[in-house]
């Protein structure tokens, strides 16, 4: 499978009033894992969207490359995953057959959705719950299922919008550690969070408010180029520097 | 690197290739959510039959049992023939008058809805071979009410006409027969029973309006549920989309339709004189074209409330007053006539009425078939074009 990387040039798009992105610009190198930091409103689903190729950038454009070969996104798209900030289950369909269902659509083989589908239950521990629907399902089950769901197809790239959100710290721990898993398998993945503690976890952090990006690098460098401690006080600071 | 901003190109890559397996992948799981929201099964299977039942029990267009005041001022035997020749009809019960107050006094308290007036001389003039008079009065207010009862009068005139010359070959001397005789007959219907025609309209009008609701909240529930965005980043194509939730409603109407021949055929007594493949052939059309229709108001609106609004509004009231069921399409402007041309229930209602009490064939329904095969092509085009592959407003 080929190591995909992205790369977004000054992509603006505005969404009504709101000027959700301005100009941002971001280097997506493959097999790293890329945190997406900001508050509220920052325009890190919108930027996902756009990467996803689900929005059309106003100017600006996404580019994408295989194996460090450009590559035009119909032909990456395939191996792209994304998984959307919002709910985006069926309530009334068990575990189970969101996996069936996600399999026709991708047109798995069954010899490749068998050993794929078991594997992902064992990690994310939600093979006891196969029957189980969707409702029932706790908020970190839920979020675990659609991270199954994508992943279904072993997908090169995945997009994850704040897959956390809602999710209690045991469970986001877990999450974690089948993000490394993929990451270790040459997976580019670019996760948005508004958890500033999840930031510390990626190989690389883009620190995004406003539609704007503020600083991007690995995270210890990020950090001590501002000085502070957590990337809560970056923003924190911000506001406060704003309202004086 | 290579640019990809542009989505049209996108889109047209995207687009080759409609897979059997994706269409079918959707169908399960829509059969699913059906399978397990018995409100919609029971709105799609139990709904039509007690609304047809119920509004076709209502709806009569016959109107019976009209108390009818008889003043016989001639009190002969031809008047008291005339007279019961009315009385021997179910749609007439006939009445003396009730003492004291003008004629039309019963009229006035609606304790009538008719009066027959016979004039002295009634036999005097029938035996002299003359024309022979009688007048009937009828309360005008409902207009409905005074042509349906207008109806029945050619048919007991006839038979009246019949009696008095039978009576008259008593007579010493014999009555002219009337030299011109004009006999009407309905085809097709011959008692003019108005349920033969009102069940298969109702269903018609029932099944469609239940069709569109169908579809006209599946894709806006997609939105709604934030499940269309995920959807939208799988390989999925809107035309396996459109076909995998038209499929399994197309199923369940169809069994809307068989239900309500049934209780047409067994309940009401509808006669059904033509072909069953043709029925089921121009039933199947018409359901795609109710189905495609919601589709496409389900993939414009993208919200299930105005979705909801919008069948009701194309749905319910052109199909109710411009599909010919209550008003006949040949009486419209001429602007409405073509107008209708674009609704589908005015195409099944008239190859309905056609199948079911005429008995007619394909030929005579070239029409009807076409231009329902016609609206269902643009339909589900128009809903494939529409459906968008990303979520921009």
């Amino acid at each position: 499978m080929a190591a995909i990387g992205i790369s977004a040039a000054s992509i603006s798009k505005r969404l009504g009033r709101v000027q959700a992105l301005d100009g941002v610009s971001l280097e997506f190198a493959a097999g790293t894992i890329n945190g997406l930091i900001g508050p509220d409103g920052a325009g890190k689903t919108t930027l996902m969207r756009v990467l996803a190729g689900l929005l059309r950038p106003d100017s600006g454009t996404v580019s994408c490359s295989a194996d460090g070969v450009a590559t035009p996104f119909s032909e990456v798209r395939p191996a792209l995953a994304y998984m959307p900030q919002a709910a985006s289950l069926y309530p009334d369909l068990s575990v189970q057959e969101h996996l069936d269902f996600f399999r026709d659509l991708y047109s798995l083989p069954e010899a490749v959705y068998r050993p794929r589908a078991s594997e992902l239950l064992a990690i994310t521990r939600l093979e006891p719950f196969r029957d189980r629907r969707a409702s029932q399902l706790s908020g970190g089950m839920y979020k675990k299922l659609g991270l199954m769901c994508s992943l279904l197809r072993s997908p090169s790239a995945l997009l994850l919008d704040e897959p956390t959100n809602g999710v209690d710290p045991i469970s986001r721990r877990e999450f974690w550690d089948l993000l490394y898993r993929l990451a270790g398998q040459r997976i580019l993945v670019v996760i948005a969070t508004a958890y500033m503690d999840e930031a510390e976890r990626c190989s690389r952090v883009h620190l995004l408010d406003r539609g704007r990006v503020l600083s991007s690098g690995e995270p210890r460098q990020l950090l001590a180029a501002e000085g502070t401690a957590g990337f809560d006080e970056v923003f924190i600071r911000r506001a406060r520097q704003e309202a004086a | 690197m290579t640019e990809t901003g542009n989505p049209r190109s996108r889109a047209e890559t995207m687009k080759h290739g409609f897979q059997l397996v994706r269409a079918k992948a959707m169908a399960r799981k829509e059969v699913r959510h059906i399978l397990r929201d018995p409100f919609t099964l029971g709105l799609a299977l139990g709904l039509p039959v007690l609304l047809v039942a119920f509004f076709g029990i209502a709806i009569d267009f016959d109107v019976r049992d009209i108390v009818t005041v008889v003043h016989d001022s001639d009190r002969s035997r031809p008047s008291r023939q005339f007279a019961e020749v009315f009385a021997a009809s179910d749609y007439f019960r006939v009445q003396a008058p009730t003492p004291g107050g003008g004629i039309l006094r019963q009229l006035d308290a609606e304790t009538a809805g008719a009066v027959l007036i016979i004039t002295p001389g009634f036999s005097r003039d029938l035996r002299a071979g003359k024309e022979v008079r009688a007048q009937f009065v009828l309360d005008g207010a409902d207009n409905a009410r005074a042509v349906a009862i207008l109806g029945y009068l050619p048919g007991l005139l006839a038979s009246a006409r019949r009696r008095l010359v039978t009576a008259a070959a008593s007579f010493p001397f014999p009555i002219e027969a009337e030299p011109v005789h004009l006999k009407t007959r309905f085809l097709y219907n011959h008692e003019l029973n108005s349920r033969w025609f009102t069940i298969p309209g109702l269903s018609v009008i029932v099944l469609g309006l239940l069709s569109i609701l169908f579809t006209a909240l599946t894709v806006a529930r997609e939105w709604e549920n934030g499940s269309m965005e995920l959807l939208l980043s799988t390989p999925v194509r809107p035309l396996e989309i459109i076909a995998g939730k038209i499929a399994p409603y197309l199923a369940l109407s169809c069994c809307g339709m068989l239900i309500l021949y049934l209780v047409a055929r067994l309940g009401f007594g509808v006669p059904f004189r033509g072909s069953h493949i043709l029925f089921a052939c121009v039933a199947l059309m018409f359901l795609l074209a109710s189905l495609s229709q919601g589709l496409l108001i389900s993939v414009l609106t993208r919200q299930q409330q105005l979705a909801m609004q919008l069948s009701m509004m194309t749905g319910l009231l052109p199909s109710l007053l411009l599909s010919g069921f209550i008003f006949p399409v040949e009486s419209m402007p001429v602007f409405f006539q073509y107008f209708t041309a674009l609704l589908p229930p005015r195409w099944f209602m008239a190859a309905c009425r056609g199948i079911f009490l005429k008995g007619a064939g394909p030929l005579e329904l070239a029409q009807p078939l076409f231009a329902l095969a016609l609206l269902d092509a643009v339909l589900i085009t128009a809903a494939a074009k529409r459906f968008k592959r990303d979520l921009e407003p």
